[in-house]
């Protein structure tokens, strides 16, 4: 990749401090593990309140949470393969 | 040195005592004590319209009424402050409705004076004679080393040397404003803003502009608005957006509860280690509960240093990472592609 051959902003002389390097680093994986929650969140919450708003009973809170569990794992797995293709 | 000692403790343990709201009437219930301490710990500690002047060693106090006003932002909303009756003008339930509260408070007035302090000491111990490289005096010294400390360290550091001087005017701000902050409140007659969480989530939110603007910068308003999508199917965006929105927030979020809770926690000790004196209600307790009192607010001296730098250094490492976003962006907006590619080939 292109970027890997090009050293990163601030990455040439080393002048970065450890832990601005390793939060770097470690922030795509984080930002995979937030999708695995943040799914879940967004759908448990997005449900919750629109079956408040249109008086559906738990039917949206329901199927909004497993549609936000299953977007969760899914963009948690896409970003995971995609790191993983990466690192090769 | 042990005679100054001894005098502090003395006069901390008269002024606590002069402090006290009921007094030390030894027939009043430990119950009756302890409700007493605990509204008297946290009406030191919120904001309040009123700016109370306490008496040391008598038991009045001189409130000065800060004035009140606000917008009305709904339609026959009335935004007249109304007279309580008591005489204190504190805020009265029902006025905010439909009224937007800009009523300065406590609080505003620390922070007014934490910004005056800033700009003054800044410009009088920056202003030195240009021609010799190396500033004379204590203050000048101090404020040198602090300022080289927050570039050198915090913004190139952490964001790296090509754009670390570009966010150093804005982290230098942040550090003085909060330590000049935090400071204040460990003087009598003065309050803590920073334990406020209004004021602690509008400073997490300056950062977090900053940290968009910064991820703009680097990778575009496309490649930035890509990076929300989530680089997944365009079919799953209507989830993915608000999950890679939420996600935004998380780091002011924690910016905002750091310093807050940090700051009140050290009050709260303070004040409750000395209200021991009249929960247990015997003076020999203060023996015991001014030495304690007196060290954690020692700590509280460097914790106000350390939150101002813990402060700044996140703030460096979140726009750090997003100027570094523009890398991420790049892997993130070939898959999204692919992937788009894979789903109109199966179509």
């Amino acid at each position: 990749m292109a970027e890997e051959k090009e050293p990163r902003e601030g990455e040439k002389d080393g002048e970065l401090s450890e832990t601005a390097r390793q939060m770097r680093a470690a922030e795509p994986y984080i930002s995979a593990v937030w999708k695995l929650v943040g799914g879940a969140v967004v759908g448990v919450l997005g449900g919750y309140f629109l079956d408040k708003r249109l008086g559906t009973g738990p039917w949206l809170l329901l199927g909004l949470s497993l549609v936000g569990i299953s977007v969760g794992f899914y963009g948690f797995l896409h970003e995971m393969n995609r790191l993983g293709k990466g690192r090769r | 040195m042990r005679k100054a000692m001894g005098l502090l403790v003395g006069l901390m343990t008269s002024v606590a005592f002069a402090s006290s709201p009921g007094g030390h009437d030894d027939s009043t219930p430990m119950e009756k004590e302890e409700q007493d301490v605990a509204a008297y710990i946290l009406h030191h500690v919120v904001d309040s319209n009123e700016y109370e002047f306490e008496v040391p060693l008598g038991d009045h106090h001189i409130p000065i009424h800060l004035p009140q006003f606000g917008i009305p932002i709904r339609a026959g909303a009335s935004c007249e402050p109304r007279d309580t009756g008591d005489g204190h003008g504190k805020a009265v339930p029902g006025w905010s409705e439909g009224c937007l509260d800009l009523s300065i408070t406590k609080h505003t007035v620390m922070m007014w004076l934490a910004a005056l302090l800033l700009v003054g000491s800044l410009l009088l111990f920056s202003n030195r004679d240009k021609s010799k490289l190396v500033p004379r005096g204590t203050a000048a010294n101090l404020f040198e080393m602090l300022v080289l400390f927050v570039r050198d360290e915090l913004a190139i550091k952490n964001i790296g040397k090509e754009e670390g001087p570009r966010y150093t005017p804005y982290l230098l701000t942040a550090f003085f404003f909060i330590l000049f902050m935090n400071l204040l409140g460990l003087f009598p007659w003065m309050a803590t803003a920073t334990a406020n969480i209004a004021v602690t989530l509008a400073l997490a939110l300056c950062t977090f502009v900053l940290t968009q603007i910064a991820g703009i910068r680097a990778a575009g308003l496309g490649g930035y608005l890509a990076h929300l999508t989530g680089g997944v199917a365009p079919w799953l965006w209507p989830i993915m957006i608000p999950v890679e929105l939420l996600g935004l927030f998380t780091k002011p979020f924690a910016l905002t509860m750091r310093l807050f809770a940090n700051m009140l926690a050290g009050h709260i000790v303070i004040f409750f280690l000395l209200g021991l004196i009249f929960m247990l209600g015997h003076p020999a307790v203060a023996l015991v509960s001014v030495p304690f009192a007196m060290g954690i607010y020692l700590l509280e001296l460097f914790v106000a240093f350390v939150q101002a730098y813990v402060f700044t250094m996140l703030s460096a490492l979140f726009i750090g990472m997003g100027v570094a976003m523009a890398h991420h962006h790049d892997e993130h907006h070939a898959d999204a592609a692919h992937s788009h590619d894979h789903g109109r080939a199966h179509h």
